[in-house]
């Protein structure tokens, strides 16, 4: 399941402190879900006992973020069935290796992002990912061929 | 180690192999169902049985000869996941025989593979549907689940020839089925998901719309559809056993769709969805007699009442020499239960529910891993299989061995 800020937010304590070095306690929802603040950046939520429920439920709310490539990228092995179509679609595949992973076949990259190994897909190479680093675009192309959901993403 | 997946009748050519050792470590590119033929091909392995008990080859080979001898009607049953080269010598020994000859593809495609054979459906290979094709059409098939890679490797996600700009403008998918399968759920942009609950009212409605009429059910379906498919030069429907089974028997009506269609654009037919060699047993057997499947080399003909599940029905036969296939887990078990009644010879590289009641099983190798040969693709494209490690008692060995016998 995608966590929204808006979840993140409503367990955070809503003072606009500025403690983190953000403006609101919004903007900091959005900077942790995109993985540029971490939640022990919120110094009142740590230190105040009253927010310690709120704390123990925040935690366990971004125990995804954890599980999730630095792109956002989770993948559900278990859900794979091998069909290989992420890998096709992948805009930077076709790109960089037209006649390989963008004609049908299997990459023929050296580091391509994703690649089928005993079945299912694995992530080879997230630096490559158009969602990685600074200046990135949120394409969901891999998400959105995968009948069985086994690829999704952190922001849903 | 580049090798050809025998896992279904796509026949992917690029997966690749590590070895740690002997043992395969990484299959890569393959599919789950590719890849778990590779990673677990030595277990479960069959070992040579007469009447339950584990004997030696020879001793197996012999009492197999013995029966085949001794029968009086014999059926030859599987093959679909077996090479051209062992089809072959099985088809041979049949003729030896006067035997019963047949294969899944009665219950599964074979009826589509013979009217491609006789020309009455025109049709492509699968590299022109990756290069050339518009509308790209599974009709009654889910290939997510069927065929892992088709749409991937061969047809929608593609770029080449003619579409270079992929799925995202130069290709149009229609799903036509009874329920969203996993299929249906990505005809998204630029597709149509059509729910049928009667494959003939869909025919009907892409009738009407040709020769302008309004169709009253799947108006808006089938004008869109027909209005792609005039917009490009090659389209291509791939019929599974939804469309089958939809038909009930009935040809006519798709055969004249397909006729109809090609007047107004080019529309080509590709079976979808069955054993890596089906296509191969019904070619081999198409040049050999004129049928595909269901043969009797006594009568001479081809019918129903020669399919092996009506001969082990009506207790037709006496021996049954079943070669890579699992009846007992395929077919009804009030059918497949007969098999213990009479003398079932059973050559399987794995155990399988039909080797434990058999009288005789004779251990073989499984083709792509231990067996090279080859293998007829979906589309009609030969493929040469090569093997990993190349195993001596093969299918080809052991058939010829039977045919030396009789």
């Amino acid at each position: 399941m995608p966590i929204t800020p808006m979840e993140v937010y409503k367990l955070l304590p809503k003072t606009n402190c500025k403690r983190c070095g953000e403006q609101t306690c919004m903007s900091f929802a959005f900077k942790v879900i995109n993985r540029e603040k971490t939640i022990e950046d919120c110094k009142p939520l740590f230190e105040e006992e009253k927010y310690r429920s709120q704390k123990e439920k925040l935690i366990k709310l971004l125990e995804p973020l954890n599980k999730a490539t630095e792109t956002g990228l989770i993948v559900d092995e278990s859900k794979c069935v091998g069909c290989a179509n992420c890998i096709v679609v992948c805009p930077v595949h076709a790109a960089e290796d037209p006649f390989g992973a963008g004609s049908g076949f299997g990459p023929t990259i050296e580091n391509p992002i994703l690649r089928m190994e005993n079945g299912v897909v694995k992530v080879v190479n997230m630096e490559m990912c158009r969602r990685y680093g600074k200046n990135r675009t949120l394409c969901v192309a891999c998400r959105e061929n995968c009948p069985s959901d086994a690829i999704s993403f952190l922001e849903g | 180690m580049q090798i050809t997946c025998t896992g279904c009748s796509c026949l992917c050519d690029d997966i690749t192999l590590r070895f740690n050792g002997e043992k395969i470590e990484e299959v890569r590119n393959a599919c789950r169902r590719g890849a778990g033929i590779y990673l677990h091909h030595s277990s479960n392995m069959a070992k040579p049985k007469v009447d339950g008990e584990e004997v030696e080859l020879e001793k197996a080979l012999e009492r197999a000869k013995e029966i085949i001898a001794d029968s009086k009607n014999l059926v030859i049953y599987g093959l679909d996941t077996t090479t051209v080269e062992a089809q072959k010598v099985a088809i041979e020994l049949a003729e030896k025989m006067q035997a019963y000859i047949d294969d899944c593809s009665t219950f599964c495609l074979g009826d589509f593979v013979e009217m491609i054979l006789k020309g009455e459906l025109p049709t492509a290979t699968l590299e022109d549907v990756k290069n050339n094709a518009y509308v790209i059409t599974y009709w009654g098939t889910d290939p997510y689940n069927s065929l892992p890679r088709h749409m991937s490797r061969y047809t929608y996600y593609p770029r080449g020839g003619k579409r270079q700009r992929g799925y995202e403008e130069d290709r149009y998918l229609v799903v036509v089925d009874v329920r969203k399968s996993h299929t249906a759920k990505l005809a998204k942009k630029n597709a149509r998901f059509i729910k049928v609950d009667d494959d003939l009212e869909l025919i009907d409605a892409f009738m009407k719309v040709m020769n302008g009429k309004a169709p009253e059910k799947f108006a808006d379906d089938a004008a869109r559809v027909i209005r792609e498919m005039k917009k490009a030069d090659f389209n291509v429907i791939f019929g599974g056993l939804g469309l089958k089974y939809g038909l009930n028997g009935n040809y006519k009506p798709f055969i004249e769709l397909t006729k109809k269609l090609n007047e107004i654009s080019k529309v080509y037919f590709i079976p979808a969805g069955f054993h890596a060699n089906m296509r191969g047993f019904n070619e081999t057997l198409f040049e050999k007699t004129g049928c595909v499947n269901r043969y009797s080399f006594r009568e001479q003909k081809c019918s129903n009442d020669f399919a092996f599940s009506r001969l082990i029905e009506s207790n037709a036969v006496d021996t049954a020499l079943i070669i890579g296939s699992d009846p007992l887990n395929s077919l009804p078990f009030d059918v497949a239960k007969n098999l213990a009644k009479i003398n079932t010879i059973v050559i399987d590289p794995r155990r399988s529910f039909t080797s434990e009641i058999a009288k005789v099983v004779l251990p073989s190798a499984i083709s792509g891993v231990e067996q090279s040969g080859t293998m007829v693709r979906s589309d009609g494209v030969k493929v040469e299989v090569k093997a990993v490690v190349e195993k001596d008692v093969n299918d080809v060995y052991l058939l010829k061995d039977l045919v030396r016998a009789v």
